[in-house]
C-alpha cells in the first residue's frame, strides 16, 4: 500500500469506498477501491470476486482496467485505471446542451465495450450513467462489474433485482429470470436517449408499476402478437393497453431520423427483437463516426 | 466466459511448462521423491473432492477448486501453507467464483471436521485444526498467488461436444470419459495442457477401456496427436500408481515427511 498516496475520496461503490490515489513511483493517478469485509463469514465478497475475475479476462479500451489487487492485513484493495468523471457528473456539467458528435462518440464506445463483453459471454446487468466513466480524451469506459456475470450453458436463473429501475427492461420488470445480452441493450437504449437529451433520463420511474407504465406509454403496451411469451413471465400483471401516443421525436426532440431509428431498435419490449451491440455498431447512424480525440 | 480460451488468463498465464513445474518444486523435491509428491497431491485432490461432494457442490466447482490448489503449489512449496488448510480455502473461493453461492464458513469447517474424522481418519488422527479466521486469511494469499486469475476452463464442456459429435446413444462412453476427466484432476494435466486436449485424451482412454474403435473419428480431429499421447500417458501413469499403492497404509508416513509451515495453528 506504500506504493500509493491516497488523495480524495471519489465515492461509494457497490462494495466499498473508492479513492483517488497516486502511484509514488510512476506518479500515475489511479482509483483505489477498498473492499469492505464486513460479513465475517463470507470472506472476500462475491460481488468483488466477480468484478476481479471478469476484469482479469476483459481487456479492452472501453472497459475500465484493473491494474492490481493488493492485500494488506485485513483489507483488499483493487487498483483501477482512473477516469476523471462518470457520465452522470458529466451530464451535471452540461447545462442542458450537448454536442451531437459527443453523443455519437459516447454511444459508439458504449456499444463497442458491450459488444466486447457480450462476445466474451459477460453481461454487465447494471448499466447506468454512474457506471460509465469518461476521461479527458473523451474516452468512455464501462465500469462497476459487481453485478456482472459470465453466462454460458447450462443457463440457470440469475437473481432478480439487479438493474437500477430506470434502465431496467420490461422483461426484467416482469420478473424474467433468464437474462441475455438483451438486458444491456435496453439499458444502452435508455442511456442513448439520455445522452441525446443532455442528461434528462428517459424513464425515471418511481416503482416497478410506474416504470412499466412510462415505458408502455411511449412504446405502446405489448400484445400477444408483438411479445408472445410476455404473459408467462413470473411477475407479469396485466397493464393498461396504451397505444403509442407519443413519438420518439417528442421525447428526444433534438434527434435525427437515423438516431431515432437506432433508438427504436434498442427500445423494443420483446427482448428477442432487440438489436445486438454488434449490429447496433454498424447502424447507419454511425456511418460518419468520428471518435473524438479532444 | 466460455468460448474464449485463447484470450483467457487461463491460457495466457496458467498453461505452464513441464520444466518450469519441476524447477518450482525443487525445494519440495529435495525432501520428497516425485512419486511421493504426486501421492500427496492425489490425497488432497481426494480431500477436495470429498469435501465438495459432502457440500453438494457441482463437479465444475470441485474441479475449479482442485485447479486453484494445483496452481498455488505450482508456485509455492508445500511448506508455505498447510495443504490441509489450503484445500477447504480453494473450495470456499471456487464456490463463490462459480456462483454456487457462498458456503457458510462454519458449515465448511464442520464438514472438514466430519470428513477428517469419518473418511480420512487413516491419515489424520487429530481433529481438523483450522477455524474461520484461518480460512479467511488463507483466501487472501490464495487470491494473490493466483494473481486473481479465477476463471478456469475445464474439460467437461469440450468433452460433451466431442461425444455429441461421435453420435447419439453414447451415454456410456460419456459417463466413463467424464470419470476419466475427474481422475485427470489428480495429475498435473490441468497445469500443462488446454482443457479441450485433456478432454480428447480422456475420451481416448475411455475408448480403450470400452474397446471401442473410433480411430477414424480421432484421425479427423484437428489436433496435435503427440500432445494427446502425452496426456494419455499421464493418465495411464496415474492408474498404475493407484494400482501399486495403498494410500490407507502409506499416507500417514508421507504426511509426516511432508515439508510443513513453521507455525502450526494453536487452538
Amino acid at each position: 500500500m506504500q506504493k500509493y498516496e491516497k488523495l480524495d475520496k471519489i465515492g461509494e461503490g457497490t462494495y466499498g469506498t473508492v479513492f483517488k490515489a497516486k502511484n509514488r513511483e510512476t506518479l500515475e493517478i489511479v482509483a483505489l477501491k477498498r473492499v469492505r469485509l464486513d460479513d465475517d463469514d463470507e470472506g472476500v465478497p462475491s460481488s468483488a470476486l466477480r468484478e476481479i475475475c471478469l476484469l482479469k479476462e476483459l481487456k479492452h479500451k472501453n472497459i475500465v482496467r484493473l491494474y492490481d489487487v493488493l492485500h494488506s492485513d485485513k483489507k483488499l484493495v483493487l487498483v483501477f485505471e482512473h477516469c476523471d468523471q462518470d457520465l452522470k457528473k458529466y451530464f451535471d456539467s452540461l447545462n442542458g446542451e450537448i454536442d451531437p458528435n459527443v453523443v455519437k462518440s459516447f454511444m459508439y464506445q458504449l456499444l463497442r465495450g458491450l459488444a466486447f463483453c457480450h462476445s466474451h459471454n459477460v453481461l454487465h446487468r447494471d448499466l447506468k450513467p454512474q457506471n460509465l466513466l469518461i476521461n479527458k480524451n473523451g474516452e468512455l469506459k464501462l465500469a462497476d462489474f459487481g453485478l456482472a456475470r459470465a453466462f454460458g450453458i447450462p443457463v440457470k436463473c440469475y437473481s432478480a433485482e439487479v438493474v437500477t429501475l430506470w434502465y431496467r427492461p420490461p422483461d426484467v420488470l416482469f420478473g424474467a429470470k433468464l437474462y441475455t445480452t438483451s438486458i444491456d441493450m435496453w439499458s444502452a437504449g435508455c442511456i442513448f436517449a439520455e445522452l441525446a437529451n443532455a442528461g434528462r433520463p428517459l424513464f425515471p420511474g418511481s416503482d416497478v408499476d410506474d416504470q412499466l407504465k412510462r415505458i408502455f406509454k411511449l412504446l405502446g403496451t405489448p400484445t400477444d402478437e408483438t411479445w408472445p411469451n410476455m404473459t408467462t413471465l413470473p411477475d407479469f400483471k396485466p397493464m393498461p393497453m396504451y397505444q403509442p401516443n407519443m413519438t420518439l421525436v417528442q421525447v428526444v426532440p433534438k434527434s435525427t431520423t437515423k438516431m431515432r431509428d437506432l433508438l427504436q431498435r434498442l427500445l423494443v419490449c420483446n427482448p428477442s427483437h432487440r438489436i445486438s451491440a454488434e449490429q447496433a455498431m454498424s447502424h447507419i447512424y454511425f456511418a460518419d463516426i468520428n471518435l473524438l480525440p479532444k | 466466459m466460455a468460448g474464449n480460451f485463447w484470450q483467457s488468463s487461463h491460457y495466457q498465464q496458467w498453461i505452464l511448462d513441464k520444466q518450469d513445474l519441476v524447477r518450482e518444486r525443487q525445494l519440495d523435491l529435495q525432501i520428497l521423491s516425485e512419486e511421493e509428491y504426486q501421492k500427496i497431491g492425489i490425497f488432497f485432490s481426494n480431500f477436495i473432492q470429498i469435501l465438495g461432494e459432502q457440500l453438494k457442490l457441482k463437479q465444475q466447482v470441485i474441479a475449479t477448486a482442485t485447479v486453484y490448489f494445483k496452481r498455488f503449489y505450482a508456485r509455492n512449496s508445500l511448506k508455505s501453507i498447510d495443504p490441509l488448510l489450503l484445500s477447504p480455502t480453494c473450495v470456499f473461493l471456487a464456490s463463490k467464483v462459480e456462483e454456487f453461492g457462498v458456503i457458510s464458513n462454519s458449515r465448511l469447517i464442520t464438514t472438514c471436521q466430519t470428513v477428517l474424522k469419518n473418511k480420512l481418519n487413516y491419515a489424520y488422527t487429530q481433529e481438523f485444526p483450522y477455524r474461520t479466521n484461518h480460512i479467511l486469511e488463507c483466501e487472501f494469499y490464495l487470491l494473490e498467488n493466483l494473481d486473481c486469475c479465477l476463471i478456469v476452463f475445464q474439460p467437461y464442456r469440450p468433452l460433451l461436444q466431442l461425444v455429441q459429435d461421435i453420435g447419439q446413444h453414447e451415454d456410456q462412453l460419456l459417463a466413463l470419459a467424464w470419470r476419466v476427466v475427474n481422475d485427470s484432476l489428480r495429475t498435473d494435466l490441468s497445469l500443462l495442457y488446454p482443457p479441450y486436449q485433456i478432454a480428447i485424451g480422456c475420451l481416448q482412454i475411455a475408448c480403450v477401456i470400452m474397446q471401442k474403435d473410433l480411430k477414424s473419428w480421432f484421425a479427423e480431429l484437428n489436433v496435435d496427436i503427440d500432445k494427446i499421447q502425452e496426456i494419455s500417458r499421464y493418465i495411464i501413469n496415474l492408474f498404475e500408481l493407484w494400482k501399486s499403492y495403498d494410500e490407507k497404509k502409506d499416507i500417514q508416513g508421507l504426511l509426516n515427511k511432508m515439508p510443513k509451515p513453521k507455525l502450526q495453528p494453536t487452538r
